[in-house]
């Protein structure tokens, strides 16, 4: 697959000198070294938080991957592991952390709330899903999922990023990435990207009491 | 006198420090089944799990996300048990399985075999229910965790040739309860005949 692909960089190297000389591409060792640093963010929204204190507790070890340093500052993070039920009231919150995060950024969904709503998926002041609002590069089953359930997830994120390519990556591309709009908490929630529509929307006159006044005078 | 608690509660710290080492001086001699391995329910001591390369042994009633429990016919084909009664979907307390019944090609008559049955995975919470009130064996909990993805969408709902598992798998994961059924089965077929 494409992690071969990166480790081929097709230069021929003489029969000789192959015990002396290693070629790999920068692609390969910047993934190397960034696949094996991540650091999640220390950030809990319900009961799968508690498993993911488990994961990063001696039992499971979040270190052997080189993810131990759990930043409670979402500028020093690469990852952030939304663990749990994502309420409305928590979502801008959530999209202001994760605009914070310095790129690259990557987003696991664990747990079957942050995933697409779970138990709670038609309740009132959940969010379906939290991919409605960031990108998610990994989703995590479970209800919750266990530690190991989360270990194979982040094993998973990690061949993802070993698979990348630099000029294809959005953080390193020549365009500005727009920042994500913060929801805005109402009766529903808001996306101010949709402001400028809402605000006509509202502003219309309400056509539909003369349309029932005039099948009444009809009728 | 004060402070003795806290001192007996350092000795379980300390003796489970010793048991780590004691252990695992121990296991270099013996030749260990895989469930005496570190770590593990029989182990004493505390272990980091390495979890890649060994995995914790599940314990009989861990649960993760359903399964369809088919028993394979000579010719290959699937019998699945299930007879689409529709219990499972009705007890679910988050609704999270979907069920058609099959129907008779000719007469139109349902047969009780399902169709499609799907169980939508972003909303299963694990609870097992399912497999507690269905009355033919045919649903269980899968102890299978490593269910991580890429996307979502429709790969995050699993049809029936997804959740489909042969007996012998139910029989390799919860072996107790499988001799317990396969026991109560013979008992009931006795009373059968006898009758």
């Amino acid at each position: 697959m494409a992690e071969i692909d990166l480790n081929n960089p097709e230069i021929d190297v003489p029969a000789e000198l192959k015990q002396q000389i290693a070629v790999t591409t920068l692609d390969r060792i910047y993934n190397w070294s960034r696949s094996n640093s991540l650091w999640p963010m220390m950030f809990g929204l319900a009961c799968c938080a508690i498993e993911m204190i488990c994961t990063a507790a001696s039992r499971y070890d979040l270190s052997r991957f080189g993810m131990e340093v759990m930043r409670p500052s979402p500028r020093q993070a690469d990852v952030m592991i939304v663990s749990g039920t994502v309420t409305k009231k928590m979502v801008p919150q959530i999209v202001r952390l994760y605009n914070q995060m310095s790129e690259p950024k990557y987003v696991i969904a664990m747990g079957a709330c942050a995933s697409g709503g779970g138990p709670f998926k038609e309740g009132y002041n959940v969010v379906p899903g939290v991919d409605k609002f960031i990108p998610v590069d990994v989703y995590v089953a479970g209800c919750p999922p266990t530690p190991q359930a989360l270990l194979h997830g982040l094993i998973i994120l990690q061949k993802k990023i070993e698979g990348e390519h630099i000029p294809d990556t959005r953080w390193y591309k020549k365009c500005v990435v727009e920042a994500i709009p913060i929801p805005i908490l109402g009766p529903d929630i808001i996306d101010p990207r949709h402001f400028e529509l809402i605000k006509e929307e509202t502003h219309k006159p309400l056509p539909v009491v003369e349309e029932v006044v005039e099948g009444g005078e009809t009728a | 006198m004060n402070g003795i608690g806290i001192i007996k509660g350092l000795l379980i710290t300390l003796k489970h420090f010793f048991d780590t080492y004691i252990f695992d001086f121990g296991r270099k001699q013996k030749n260990l089944t895989p469930d005496d391995k570190r770590g593990m329910v029989n182990s004493s001591g505390l272990f980091t799990i390495q979890y890649p390369e060994e995995v914790l042994a599940a314990s009989e009633e861990f649960r993760v996300i359903p399964f369809l429990v088919y028993e394979t016919a000579e010719n290959g084909d699937h019998k699945y048990r299930c007879t689409s009664c529709g219990i499972c979907a009705k007890v679910c307390p988050t609704q999270c399985i979907f069920i058609t019944r099959k129907k008779d090609a000719e007469t139109g008559k349902p047969i009780p075999s399902p169709e499609e049955f799907y169980i939508d995975t972003d909303k299963c919470m694990n609870c097992g229910f399912c497999a507690e009130y269905c009355p033919f064996d045919a649903i269980k909990m899968n102890h299978d965790f490593e269910l991580a993805t890429y996307v979502r969408g429709d790969t995050h709902i699993y049809n029936k040739e997804m959740l489909g598992k042969p007996v012998e798998y139910y029989a390799k994961i919860r072996p107790v309860n499988y001799a317990l059924e396969v026991a109560e089965k013979a008992e009931k077929a006795e009373k059968a005949t006898a009758a």
